[in-house]
């Protein structure tokens, strides 16, 4: 059963339409990516779920409920956490206070011992950080706050907007096995990326989207492997 | 030496009421966003709010705080709600939002401005409570004057402590660091900015019975207050408590040791020498928070 089904949704921007008709799903336990161009309207399809960005028209339910129109602090609360582009921390306060504020929604407060836990194994390196100023610390860390903080939220589908952008090779692949490890402890994971190889790599499906639009879809696996994809996303001849 | 310590001590009660002053504003336009320019017209108020209960009822002005204040976090939750929510709704942006707000609390201003004036005249008011010289080593000092520093500091430490020190006010912070973060955390930012706005209401609510305690107000002085609360917040660091409490005081000892020294009349140049000084040399505060 899905998590969170996604359809029809279009959304514009004054004239320039930047979701046309778009209908996803992701099921618990799922880790999906979204590839495509910039301005191929991926940032703007996360924002409509997370509720930053109206979409009217379309619908949205989470675990079988309508969160259509539901405005983004009360869309944390049904359990989406969203990780937005340019990270979506509090760059001026500290670790630990990104970390407590992650855990802010009523939903995230009976779980934020056990929660707090969870996200210094999956990142060491903040336990050691608790109380470094956020904006003091490199990319990859950064990044890491601001999945720690979605995840403080005891989320059930996490959205990641680009997350790699911006890191290192290294960590590039540290990050992505980390999501997996997410993915395997039963959160859906949507995933927009432009960094197509190592996302496939772990998803277990995919979306390709193209001005506005879901042009194709499949298992990990099978996008990987098709030609289409390969040289529009994964620089193969 | 008495001189010095005579300035260090004035300039002390001065500057907590300016750093009292300045964290409410930092509340209103740090957090809620609003730049609220009858700011200093609420001190006013709250000024002729504490004289009315003391010389007209015999309340006397630190019982006052207790009514007072209340009424002034009120009275602000809904001024935010009737007249700046419908701005924040419309504006598009952080700067339409500051341009519409300025107009706003612009005529806010004069209204209240207008009551006081009808209400209680023009001319100059105080009233006398605990005027009576305390000794402190050689030098002397007005009991109102250490009462009110006292509970500017009280009060301006409670504040602190709850801004950061509990859930709810880490979450009014993190609206003024990053408010789309913020939503997504979880956190009603149109809740929390009613919230905030009152809560900087009641701060210079009871700035405003403090300062009536030791100084003579007027009902047009208003706008004095607000610009020197402005010039603390930005000299500080807007949304920075901190840097409003050290940028406070420090305004405060500069203008009475200026005043002392040289001439009284120097003192609004002095501020605005300090305001100058720190918009070029440390544009984002003393603590070099990065603007916004």
């Amino acid at each position: 059963m899905p998590m969170i089904e996604i359809s029809n949704i279009s959304a514009s921007y004054g004239k320039h339409l930047a979701l046309d008709g778009v209908s996803l799903k992701v099921g618990s336990g799922e880790l999906v990516v979204i590839l495509g161009a910039n301005g191929a309207g991926k940032t703007t399809l996360l924002k409509v779920i997370g509720g930053l960005v109206p979409a009217p028209g379309g619908r949205i339910t989470m675990a079988g409920k309508e969160i259509t129109g539901v405005p983004a602090h009360d869309i944390v609360e049904s359990g989406v956490a969203l990780v937005p582009e340019g990270r979506g921390i509090f760059g001026e306060m500290t670790v630990r206070e990104n970390l407590l504020l992650g855990a802010f929604p009523a939903r995230a407060r009976e779980a934020e011992v056990r929660n707090l836990a969870m996200v210094l194994s999956l990142f060491p390196r903040l336990n050691e950080r608790l109380r470094q100023t956020v904006r003091t610390m490199s990319g990859g860390e950064q990044q890491m706050v601001a999945i720690g903080r979605a995840l403080m939220s005891a989320p059930d589908i996490l959205l990641l907007d680009e997350p790699s952008l911006g890191l290192s090779p290294i960590m590039c692949k540290e990050l992505f096995q980390i999501l997996a490890r997410i993915r395997d402890a039963g959160l859906g994971i949507l995933l927009v990326e432009q960094n197509a190889k190592q996302s496939l790599k772990i998803a277990d499906r995919g979306y390709l989207i193209e001005s506005g639009r879901i042009v194709g879809e499949g298992t990990g696996a099978a996008l990987k492997g098709d030609p289409a994809v390969q040289r529009a996303y994964l620089g193969a001849g | 030496m008495t001189l010095l310590l005579d300035i260090l001590l004035s300039g002390l009660v001065l500057g907590g009421m300016y750093a009292l002053t300045a964290m409410g504003l930092t509340l209103q336009y740090g957090i809620a966003r609003i730049m609220n320019l009858s700011y200093g017209e609420f001190l006013i108020a709250a000024a002729f709010g504490a004289l009315f209960l003391f010389t007209g009822m015999a309340v006397n002005p630190i019982l006052g705080l207790l009514l007072i204040v209340p009424a002034a976090f009120a009275l602000n939750w809904i001024l935010y709600r009737v007249v700046l929510t419908p701005l924040v709704k419309r504006a598009k942006n952080q700067g339409m939002l500051e341009v519409d707000s300025i107009l706003g609390t612009f005529g806010v201003l004069f209204v209240i401005q207008g009551v006081m004036q009808v209400v209680f005249g023009g001319s100059l008011q105080s009233y006398s409570y605990l005027s009576v010289p305390v000794y402190i080593l050689g030098t002397t000092l007005a009991a109102n004057r250490i009462l009110a520093l006292l509970f500017a500091l009280v009060i301006g430490g409670l504040l602190y402590l709850l801004l950061t020190r509990t859930r709810y006010g880490t979450a009014l912070r993190a609206i003024a660091v990053n408010p789309v973060a913020a939503q997504l955390s979880g956190i009603d930012i149109a809740a929390a900015s009613a919230l905030a706005f009152a809560a900087g209401g009641a701060i210079v609510g009871a700035a405003g019975v403090l300062v009536s305690m030791f100084l003579t107000f007027s009902a047009a002085m208003g706008v004095v207050f607000t610009m020197k609360a402005l010039i603390v917040v930005i000299m500080g660091g807007v949304g920075n408590m901190m840097g409003a409490l050290v940028a406070g005081l420090l305004l405060g000892i500069a203008e009475t040791a200026v005043a002392r020294l040289v001439d009284p009349g120097l003192t609004i140049a002095v501020t605005y020498a300090l305001f100058l000084a720190a918009l070029l040399w440390r544009p984002t505060g003393l603590f070099g928070r990065p603007a916004r």
